[in-house]
């Protein structure tokens, strides 16, 4: 029972000043034990105030960070899951899904995390899952000022994920949640 | 008031805590001196039959001696860690045993085997003792404890009855949330098509009832009160950890200690999840250990396996006597810690004054720098492994009860001590107290059966 907590796109202090007080209160060290973030967060206070969150954090670059030094593109395994993170503005089309495909399949994981639209998403095709956790500030982006805040946390149990999605809908929080289970036979080559 | 004077026999030079070896009346069970010596005289074995009531009133016959070869086999049975093949392989390799002790157990063993168990003669019997071998202890304890009912007919119901529910216990209480939620909101129809659509698309989103993901904060949410459990399973791990560490059976890198420490830590985690008023107390680990020691070593198959379940119920019952001790709001009530320590320094001062004054008068030594441990974990602590379990041989089974017996020991155990109690100031005293000298277990039983029977 692994909580791995994915967010990113705060756009902090950019374009919002923090994150939603509700989600604040809702997110204590102590119960998450993995950190993935897509990027832009963009300065260092947002990284140390996700580092007192969990200690274990995982970050790629995106285009406003001011930290430079962060990779492009990151592949960590969790449990049974390998898991790809990418900021997303360097696959284009931004968040077409054939696209963000041809990125799974090169780092070769089963969940692939992409941000960049503040949109959030969740695709299922052969390779694997494609999940974009949005924006956790409500940031507005290139493409839309329609951005509900939105993060995803997702509970990794054996070859079962189960995604908890977190969203800020006209102030209050909407949790749904997705099942996800990875088949044990690899992923078929097309 | 006339100054209660200290009887004569107390002050004899038998009671102090090193024995003087030209004594050979000194060789009683766990002696620590190695010149003892066997004495086996028919006429030990018809005073030590059960036809006497109490024990014998004149100070120079103590408890009948089992001999002196018990041990060493009992040292290095607890290094072992192993479970001995019952009386047979002790007299085995030691030779000769005491036809005393052979009695004993033969008695024992016959009133086990009986169709209803006599508990008061039981109670007796065993207050005087019990043998290490043949899985007497282990019986003996669960009848005590009531566990087992008196009607040996109805004891494998009885057994299944229990071994089961804590099974269940273990079933419900023990799961982690991810898995909680998944029986709770598992369909069977979702499994079945996700084989089927292999297509690519949105993956769909399913509401939560309720509230419960992982970061809730509401009280009835699953997830909350696990990790708010987790706090009390952290304290629990490293309590269960630092047990014993000098013992195989708990401690160390083998499978077996390591299997051990988690069912020390699944009994503790259900019993603070059955008890929210008390939860876990560090100490608990303590009183928990010796009862799964005896049980784990019993020679039948059956009770080992099952071992962990009767533990669980005997620990239960064991601390369902002494819980008011746990709990910190009942400290300076009527029934809590501080009110037994007044009573054993109330008992002091009835049984030898001059002792008590100088204790708690000149030396200002607070009995709670002392007792609380004594007290709080059913001296486990101030023995070694092997003499603690003869001390609640006797705390369990006498019919006073074990808050009463455990308060007389304590008082007998600064009884025997007080040449050098009386003799030290508060720094000396305060160490001795603490690090309680080894001494000879049997006659430190014997003192404190004494002083029940002469308390006014």
């Amino acid at each position: 029972m692994v909580l791995v907590l994915a967010l990113g796109d705060l756009h902090i202090p950019h374009r919002a000043a923090d994150l939603p007080a509700k989600f604040k209160s809702m997110l204590v060290p102590g119960k998450i034990q993995h950190i993935i973030c897509t990027g832009n967060l963009c300065i260092k206070e947002v990284h140390d105030y996700l580092k007192t969150l969990c200690p274990d954090l995982h970050i790629t670059r995106g285009e406003y960070d001011e930290e430079t030094r962060y990779p492009e593109t990151k592949t960590l395994t969790i449990g049974q899951f390998k898991l790809g993170l990418c900021h997303g503005h360097q696959v284009i089309p931004w968040g077409d899904l054939d696209s963000l495909a041809m990125l799974q399949r090169q780092l070769d994981v089963d969940i692939l995390i992409t941000g960049h639209t503040h949109q959030f998403t969740a695709y299922k095709h052969e390779g694997g899952v494609v999940i974009n956790p949005g924006s956790a500030t409500g940031a507005y982006s290139g493409m839309t000022y329609d951005v509900n805040p939105s993060f995803v946390l997702m509970d990794i149990d054996g070859l079962r994920v189960v995604v908890y999605v977190y969203e800020l809908i006209d102030g209050e929080v909407k949790v749904d949640k997705i099942d996800f289970k990875k088949t044990t036979t690899s992923h078929s080559a097309h | 008031m006339m100054k209660k004077r200290v009887p004569d026999w107390l002050n004899s030079s038998l009671w102090s805590s090193n024995p003087p070896p030209s004594d050979d009346h000194q060789n009683l069970r766990y002696s620590t001196t190695t010149n003892a010596t066997a004495t086996t005289t028919s006429s030990t074995i018809t005073t030590s039959t059960p036809s006497t009531e109490d024990r014998s009133v004149d100070p120079p016959v103590p408890v009948p001696p089992p001999p002196m070869i018990e041990d060493p086999p009992e040292p290095q049975r607890i290094q072992d860690a192993r479970v001995d093949n019952g009386a047979k392989d002790h007299n085995g390799t030691s030779g000769l045993p005491s036809a005393d002790d052979i009695s004993r157990q033969a008695q024992l063993m016959a009133m086990l085997s009986r169709k209803v168990i006599d508990i008061l003669e039981l109670r007796r019997i065993a207050c005087q003792g019990i043998p290490d071998g043949a899985g007497i202890r282990s019986a003996v304890w669960k009848l005590l404890l009531g566990y087992l009912p008196l009607d040996r007919g109805l004891w494998s119901s009885e057994l299944t009855k229990k071994r089961s529910q804590y099974k269940h216990f273990k079933e419900e209480l023990l799961m982690n949330p991810s898995e909680i939620t998944r029986r709770m909101y598992s369909s069977p129809s979702y499994d079945t098509d996700e084989s089927k659509s292999e297509s690519r698309g949105l993956l769909s989103r399913s509401e939560i009832p309720h509230e419960e993901h992982p970061l809730s904060l509401g009280k009835t949410s699953v997830w909350n009160q696990f990790f708010q459990d987790s706090e009390i399973i952290e304290q629990i791990d490293r309590d269960v950890k630092r047990t014993h560490p000098d013992m195989h059976f708990f401690s160390g890198d083998s499978q077996f200690a390591k299997s051990n420490q988690e069912a020390l830590k699944s009994i503790l985690i259900i019993f603070a999840k059955l008890n929210p008023g008390v939860r876990y107390v560090q100490g608990m680990n303590e009183i928990l250990a010796p009862l799964f020691y005896v049980f784990k070593n019993d020679p039948d198959e059956e009770n080992v396996a099952f071992a962990e379940a009767d533990t669980f119920f005997c620990f239960v019952e064991l601390l369902s006597g002494f819980r008011d001790n746990f709990c910190q709001q009942l400290d300076n009530s009527v029934v809590g810690i501080r009110s037994t320590i007044t009573r054993l320094s109330q008992l002091l001062k009835e049984h030898d004054e001059e002792l008590w004054r100088h204790l708690e008068v000149t030396t200002k030594v607070n009995p709670q720098f002392y007792a609380f441990r004594w007290i709080t974990l059913l001296l486990t602590q101030e023995f070694n492994f092997a003499d603690s379990l003869h001390i609640w041989d006797t705390l369990l089974s006498d019919p006073e009860g074990p808050q009463e017996t455990l308060l007389r020991i304590c008082c007998a155990m600064l009884i025997l001590i007080r040449r050098r109690l009386l003799a030290g100031d508060f720094t000396s005293n305060l160490k001795l107290l603490q690090n309680y000298p080894s001494t000879n277990i049997s006659h430190l039983l014997y003192v404190a059966n004494k002083l029940r029977l002469q308390s006014v």
